[in-house]
């Protein structure tokens, strides 16, 4: 059932969507309704991490949200430009380090990291930053370029 | 060779910023969304398939076995991969039917809207089910073994029966899948008697080729284009999707996405299916005298004949040892599940985890020193392997001896309770046919003109410029990648196999020897060139004269663009000594490359739990290439293969349903489980690639569950015959069960 | 997966509303949805309507009279990231821990895990162990039902048409622990599971175990032999070996019932050792 039509502010542009079905995700708004093939689609459950995406700067999972329910919020994705510093930085950090192969897994990554960021800042010690990834599978890296990239964030500070 | 550094990649910027369109994300206007119809059992007769009701919603069209003829041109031809089955349907979820429709939520609805009657049959959901025991003779002739073969040489019963001690166990190794993060999709259409697909593929000619095979159509017709991929891993090689997603283009006249759920993903997946291995071994005076291995391995429902797997993995249950007396078979066993797939270095780590515990076992039961035991009987250069290839140059003995010292190290360094296992394993790089380059040279750049999309290893964007780079002497930077689809690239096979920065490298470097030579002549009338950059342009020095290339170019040239050189390589086939086959087709290794692995683990001994707290990685590579890239294929393969070692099994119901299909039930390794890894390689025994490189694709997969298994036998004491080590498995081997 | 009709509402009434009135298909409360989104693209649950409790004044942590109440409506990661709760209810925030992923639990809620009841759920066997308290909101009124009453098994919860969680309500702080066995150590589903928590005002310990259908429960055994204080060690092996016996395991893909019994004991020791470490142990 579709009403009123509905409003989000996405990558600090406000959106409106009209004729939004009650049951679209946010990953399939994000894709295609709004042509934004930046977050990927991996297991759609849960489980992987790749839809991660930012609701008022928190990591979430974009195919376990109804974009309904992020009515009037701000949603962040990969494909944010220079203007927000956080995401800047883990890019930075991942471009530096080299931090990616097929890259499909890659904007969960910069996105739960950029969240984890946005949240507890330079007071972020390696625990929490790996925590916060502890939900984002890779299977090309094997992690270890993506810790040298988190290691590098802390590194320079904030 | 040490201390690789990180090094940005060329496709960093595009992939950090969400720009890269991978399979999943191709969207075009007016496209449908495709949808499988699949089958409810994983046995069966089809009574009937009817079509009508999912017709009747709107705008969908639905393909099935009887528009075929209708749809192709030339009617279905394959006969053996019917694109959907007519009579039998022989694996859970085989799809009987393809709907599409304008939105995804339609086309599934269209799907279940497909009556399907299928009348169940007996279902082989295992090895057991068929082999209870132990194939006797004559069992080859069953018609659920898809393929025999076995190979003997020497007196192997006069051997066992002399031997001071005969060592015998059975081990299981568990289904593994590729877990690609990308699932498989592609973009279909067909227009003007042309069949074009875009896909996330490791091979787009293969595909390509095989598409010509299923569908009836000329090569000449079909267009594949790759779109960049989510990780291939072996499971983005044969075309999946692509048949069914063409025959809905055509038979709608519009452009049809179809992709993969992340169950279906599992559940249609072509992979490494379950093995058991009887390994015999007869020892006297602290040498191997004589082995025996029996393979049964669960190939799915693999056409006889179609079989790769067996023959090609059984070679590596020998393992890299100097074995003059064996005897090998094995049966490639037919059950009601998909194909067995090539997965990375397909059933090698799983060989390899057998023949490094089975041997360290061989050694303790003879009371020699397991490490010992098996370095003297490792394979050096000139040692003739099984099945009578030559050994080349081979760094595995000095990739040993590192490994063996950063393990004595560790054993001093670690804390009780802690055991340090070392595993070693081999590979044949230089698989597939082979591959063509064009290099065109600009007066500021080369351009490397080839139809192979970056899969993630860096082995197209940044193994190929590399090889490029050092091949002309220009900088990295100079050197672009370009990449055009079926209808206008050079061929290459493909994107696996650990084969494309040494068969396309191989090319490169012929068309690089071209360029210089060329420019060589127009310079000086003399020798092949020397390329240097200054500026931002190119020059070409050759006699004692320099000139810019742009100087050098033809009009023509530079009208049409630069000055191009076509290289070529197909590596030659491996060669068998025949008269060691008894029967069937065995696989010819060659351009051999070793590693030596080293894990230290602690177990926990009241649950059984395993955790790999070092590790390290010595590879025996030829040449580094690009150490960031290297090391980046080490520390990868490293984390897939501990996935093997201790989490990874796709479990089968006796209905021949995947009871864990989908990324819950299925476990991959998080960020936590993967320690750091230390990666050195061994250069100085060159291999068939530019400058003596060797694949490294899949190596570094291969030695992980052997050392990770012996490093538990370390600390704890448990022998483990199976793979994955669970806990509860490992429990079981410390008899706390 | 079938479309549905979302509502939002603003106060509890409407929300309480919005559940009774509806179509053939039902109607189901979305909290963080990391559940019923799940269950939606499964076919599991197809309601025609599904009340959305946003706006529910629900997203609260209090501790009105030294007892804390958690709204049911509040993420996880908020919990789990409030360092009283952490001192208060160490084994609390170890299980919230390893729920899922730190994304998920920007989603995820104690009302939402609480009502699917999952026989490996992390959260109810330490909110077992707590004697936690279920708040319910409905058409008849208000109740309080103590939650080893109200989880009757995987997805069966005693709420009447129309009834919402509104909060959980933890009687008393008490020092606790939570461990479990995995296959992996994030992101994943626990095989066996205990919490172990101390009651400083009744002198008892509570012993639960997670991993067990129908629902995870209370081991009244262990937790009496486990005694009144401190217990030394042989009473520990003890208890944990009663743990192994009488806790109701089964088979299944994940496990072994086996496995589970002989693991579960060594968790129970472990646990009970973590218990007695923690500063808020009475001493």
């Amino acid at each position: 059932m579709t009403r009123t039509p509905s409003r989000l502010q996405v990558n600090g542009r406000a959106v409106e969507l009209p004729g939004l079905p009650d049951e679209e995700r946010l990953l399939d708004t994000l894709r295609w309704r709004l042509g934004m093939k930046g977050t990927k689609e991996g297991c759609r459950s849960g489980a992987c991490g790749a839809c991660t995406v930012l609701v008022d700067g928190e990591s979430t999972l974009s195919c376990l949200t109804l974009t309904r329910e992020v009515e009037g919020r701000a949603v962040t994705t990969i494909e944010i430009g220079p203007e927000d510093p956080v995401v800047a930085r883990v890019r930075s950090a991942f471009a530096v380090a080299g931090a990616l192969q097929c890259g499909y897994c890659t904007p969960g990554f910069v996105m739960s990291l950029a969240g984890l960021l946005r949240e507890r800042g330079a007071a972020a010690s390696r625990e929490e930053l790996l925590e916060a990834l502890g939900g984002n599978l890779c299977r090309c890296t094997g992690y270890a370029s993506i810790l040298r990239a988190v290691d590098r964030l802390r590194s320079e500070g904030p | 060779m040490t201390t690789p550094t990180s090094r940005s990649r060329p496709d960093g910027e595009v992939k950090l910023h969400g720009a890269a369109l991978y399979g999943t994300d191709l969207d075009v206007p007016g496209m449908l969304w495709g949808a499988l119809v699949p089958s409810p059992v994983a046995h069966g007769t089809i009574r009937s398939i009817d079509l009508s009701a999912a017709r009747a919603l709107p705008g969908v069209t639905a393909v099935g076995a009887e528009d075929l003829d209708r749809l192709l041109p030339f009617g279905a031809r394959d006969e053996e991969r019917p694109l959907f089955p007519r009579g039998e349907v022989i694996y859970h979820h085989q799809p009987l039917a393809a709907v599409a429709a304008p939105t995804l939520a339609e086309a599934v609805r269209a799907a279940r809207e497909v009556r399907v009657a299928v009348d169940p049959l007996p279902i082989v959901s295992d090895l057991e089910s068929v082999f209870p025991e132990w194939p006797g003779s004559g069992a080859a002739n069953s018609p659920h073994v898809a393929a025999h073969v076995h190979a003997r040489h020497g007196d192997v019963e006069g051997e066992f029966s002399r031997a001071d001690r005969v060592v015998q166990e059975v081990y299981r190794t568990a289904s593994v899948h590729q877990v690609a993060l990308e699932p498989h999709a592609c973009l279909a259409e067909v227009q003007d008697g042309r069949w074009y697909v875009r896909t996330s593929t490791q091979t787009p000619f293969g595909v390509r080729e095989d598409l010509a095979v299923l569908l009836g159509v000329p090569e000449s017709s079909i267009v594949v284009r790759g779109t960049w991929v989510g990780g291939g891993f072996g499971g983005k090689g044969a075309p999946l999707l692509e048949p069914y997603a063409l025959l809905l283009a055509r038979a709608s006249g519009r452009p049809v996405r179809l992709a993969l759920g992340y169950r279906e993903e599992f559940q249609l997946g072509r992979t490494t299916l379950p093995a058991v291995v009887r390994m015999e071994t007869a020892v006297t005076g602290g040498r191997i005298r004589a082995r025996r291995v029996r393979l049964l391995l669960d190939v799915g429902t693999s056409l006889p004949g179609r079989d790769f797997a067996t023959g090609y993995s059984i070679g590596f249950l020998l393992g890299p040892y100097a074995t003059a007396t064996f005897e090998i078979e094995g049966y490639a066993v037919r059950t009601n599940k998909p194909p067995f797939g090539p997965h990375r270095a397909p059933l090698a780590p799983q060989c390899a985890f057998v023949v490094e515990s089975h041997l360290d076992h061989v050694a303790r039961e003879s009371g020699e020193d397991p490490e010992e035991f098996r370095a003297r009987h490792i394979w050096t250069e000139g040692d003739t392997t099984p099945l009578g290839q030559t050994v080349g140059p081979f760094g595995l003995g000095a990739a040993l001896e590192r490994a063996r010292e950063t393990a004595k190290r560790w054993r001093r360094e670690a804390p009780p309770g802690h055991g340090v296992g070392v595993g070693v394993g081999f590979w044949s790089t230089s698989t597939g046919a082979g591959g063509e380059v064009r290099l065109r040279l600009t007066a500021s750049e080369v351009v490397i003109e080839q139809g192979e999309r970056e899969i993630g290893s860096g082995s197209v964007l940044v193994g190929l410029p590399a090889v490029a780079a050092r091949s002309l002497g220009v900088p990295r930077e100079r050197v672009r990648v370009d990449y055009s689809d079926t209808s206008t690239a050079p061929f290459d096979s493909g994107v696996f196999g650990s084969r494309t920065v040494g068969a396309m490298g191989r090319a490169i470097e012929e068309a690089s020897l071209q360029l210089l030579a060329v420019l060589g002549k127009r310079l000086a009338g003399g020798a092949p060139a020397t390329l240097r950059e200054a500026d931002g342009r190119l020059l070409a020095a050759s006699g004692g004269h320099e000139a810019p290339v742009a100087d050098l170019l033809t009009p023509e040239e530079r009208t049409t663009g630069g000055m191009v050189a076509g290289g070529r390589h197909f590596g030659p086939p491996g060669t068998l000594d025949e008269h060691r086959v008894v029967d069937g087709t065995f696989y010819a290794y060659r351009d051999f490359t070793g590693a030596a692995h080293v894990a230290e683990v602690s177990v926990d001994r009241e649950t059984g739990s395993v955790r790999v707290e070092r590790y390290a990685a010595f590879h025996d590579i030829g040449v580094v290439i690009d150490p960031a890239a290297a090391r980046a294929q080490v520390e990868g393969g490293v984390a897939m293969g501990l996935g093997t070692a201790l989490t990874e099994e796709a479990i089968w119901s006796d209905a021949g349903e995947l009871e864990n299909a989908g990324l819950k039930d299925y476990r991959i390794p998080t960020l936590g489980e993967v320690p750091p890894v230390e990666v050195d390689f061994l250069e100085g025994f060159p291999g068939a690639g530019p400058f003596g490189a060797k694949g490294l694709g899949e190596p570094p997969m291969i030695p992980v569950p052997a050392a990770v298994a012996l490093a538990v036998r370390e600390a704890c004491g448990a022998h483990a015959t199976e793979l994955p080590l669970s806990a509860e498995r490992v429990a079981r081997a410390l008899k706390l069960l | 997966m079938a479309p549905f009709e979302l509502v939002v509402p603003s106060t509890v009434e409407e929300a309480m509303a919005a559940l009774r009135t509806s179509g053939p298909g039902g109607a189901s409360a979305l909290a963080g949805g990391t559940d019923l989104l799940n269950d939606l693209d499964d076919g599991r649950a197809r309601p025609q309507r599904v009340v959305s409790l946003r706006r529910l004044p629900w997203r609260t942590l209090d501790w009105t009279g030294g007892q804390l109440t958690v709204g049911s409506t509040l993420p996880l990661r908020a919990l789990e990231q409030d360092p009283e709760v952490a001192r208060r209810f160490p084994g609390l925030v170890q299980a919230v821990r390893a729920v899922g992923s730190v994304a998920l639990r920007h989603c995820a809620t104690l009302g939402g895990n609480v009502v699917r009841s999952a026989p490996a759920s992390d959260l109810v066997p330490v909110l077992l162990s707590l004697d936690a308290e279920v708040d319910l909101v409905g058409p008849r009124g208000d109740r309080r039902v103590p939650l080893d009453r109200f989880i009757r098994s995987s997805r069966r919860v005693d709420l009447a048409e129309g009834e919402l969680v509104r909060s959980i309500r933890f009687p008393e702080a008490r020092p606790s622990s939570y461990l479990w066995q995995r296959v992996r150590p994030a992101n994943d589903i626990s095989q066996v599971a205990v919490a172990l928590a101390f009651s400083p005002t009744g002198h008892a310990w509570r012993v639960a175990v997670g991993g067990v259908p129908p629902r995870p429960v209370l081991l009244p055994g262990p937790a009496r032999l486990l005694g009144s204080g401190a217990p030394g060690p042989e009473v520990v092996r003890r208890a944990a070996a009663l743990a192994g016996e009488e806790a109701p395991f089964v088979t299944d893909r994940r496990a072994s019932e086996e496995y589970r019994r002989r693991t579960v004991s060594a968790l129970v020791a472990r646990a009970v050792a973590a218990v007695l470490e923690t500063p808020e142990f009475p001493r």
